[in-house]
């Protein structure tokens, strides 16, 4: 597995919940969003992202409902759950941590 | 346009998850191909070629069906106990001696059938499968002891009963296969040690039978409860093949208890045999399920 697809293994579930605690979605918007604000850096394969999405529901971090779009066809929102917003919570200060010492190591230039 | 067909019939194939869960996740990744579809189209594509480019990106529905499984696959604690509780009352049922009681003994058999109706008649959950095992298991032991009849008795009992007993069994197997042939195996895991402690026992002179009962029957509740932990860890498990191995290898160690427990009764090589044999029992249902799927 390349470092690039692993790092995106152990962000997946958080970028997930960041994109849908603004407001619910369903898959295939969620993919284009990720898609438009990562400028194109994030192109999941399209059938994973469901599993990854069920396995947040079945975590009680989403949670899925069936709703109806303008033009009629059905979509399945996820909508996060207060669980799933103090998870993210954590998350988000976790990452900012971890990024400051990563940077704080990786762009030292005394070696 | 098979390309789409095609992609569901292959992810359903492989799914192996609860029916009602099933047929969202199937009505989700339609919703996806739906859009994707649609703006392949207007970026230009012809309507065909956009469904099976869709399609395409969705990725391999081996892969889809592994990672959904993995999600829906483990159960909780309590499903993890309901399921091992049929193992744990017989357990309980010999290492008090309650198997003496018909009281005791058509209760459990009253609970038993009362708790696979409910399970059957309620989306055929993961814990209703120990419970069906033991449905199937007096049918079993009933044909053993129909042969032990004296004279044409047991012809007469095997014509009658054994084709009415195969075909009960097939049918119900073939209807758990369905849903997944790993529940199959999950509702024979009693059958070998059942058979084997029958064998180990004996039956043809009743007093000895049941002093030889009495005596085993904390060695027959540890097989039990060997069997419950079993349940247990299969249904925690997330992976396929984990779960499978979770299967196989306890029912060595049962059948083992039971060899050490019997002595000189059965020899190692008709040990060795029962072994081969209980894990084919168990392995069957998934070329069964093969068979089902081409034909």
């Amino acid at each position: 597995m390349s470092y690039e697809r692993e790092l995106l293994k152990g962000s997946t579930d958080s970028l997930l919940l960041r994109l849908i605690s603004h407001q619910p979605m369903y898959g295939y918007q969620i993919i284009k969003e990720l898609e438009k604000r990562s400028n194109g850096y994030f192109q999941f394969k399209e059938g994973t992202l469901y599993p990854a999405l069920h396995r947040l529901e079945r975590d009680g971090l989403t949670q899925g409902k069936w709703q109806k779009l303008p033009a009629g066809q059905e979509r399945r929102y996820y909508y996060i759950t207060q669980k799933g917003q103090q998870a993210l919570t954590e998350r988000v200060a976790t990452w900012q941590g971890f990024s400051i010492a990563v940077d704080l190591i990786m762009q030292s230039s005394s070696g | 346009m098979t390309a789409k067909p095609n992609y569901f019939s292959n992810l359903k194939n492989q799914l192996r998850i609860d029916p009602g869960v099933e047929s969202s996740v199937i009505r989700e990744l339609d919703a996806h191909l739906e859009d994707k579809s649609q703006d392949l189209r207007e970026s230009g594509l012809h309507e065909d070629e956009a469904v099976e480019t869709a399609t395409q990106l969705l990725g391999s529905p081996r892969l889809v069906a592994r990672q959904m499984y993995e999600v829906y696959s483990q159960g909780s604690w309590r499903q993890a106990f309901f399921a091992a509780l049929p193992h744990l009352l017989v357990a309980t049922l010999f290492a008090l001696h309650w198997w003496q009681s018909t009281i005791w003994l058509l209760a459990l058999l009253g609970a038993v059938i009362c708790v696979v109706i409910y399970g059957w008649c309620h989306g055929k959950p993961a814990w209703l499968f120990p419970w069906l095992g033991y449905c199937l298991t007096p049918v079993i032991v009933v044909g053993t002891l129909l042969i032990n009849l004296p004279g044409g008795w047991a012809w007469l009992a095997a014509i009658i009963y054994a084709p009415l007993a195969l075909i009960t069994i097939f049918l119900v197997t073939k209807q758990t296969i369905k849903r997944d042939w790993l529940f199959a195996s999950l509702m024979f895991l009693p059958v070998p040690a059942v058979l084997g402690w029958r064998l180990a026992l004996g039956v043809e002179d009743m007093f000895h039978w049941y002093e030889r009962l009495y005596d085993a029957a904390l060695w027959i509740a540890l097989s039990f409860v060997v069997l419950a932990v079993t349940v247990t860890t299969f249904i925690r498990i997330k992976q396929r093949w984990a779960k499978a191995g979770a299967l196989l290898m306890p029912e060595v160690l049962v059948l083992a208890i039971v060899a050490l427990v019997s002595k000189n009764s059965i020899s190692f090589w008709f040990w060795l045999f029962l072994t081969l044999l209980s894990l084919f029992l168990l392995l069957s249902p998934a070329l069964l399920e093969r068979k089902i799927r081409k034909g």
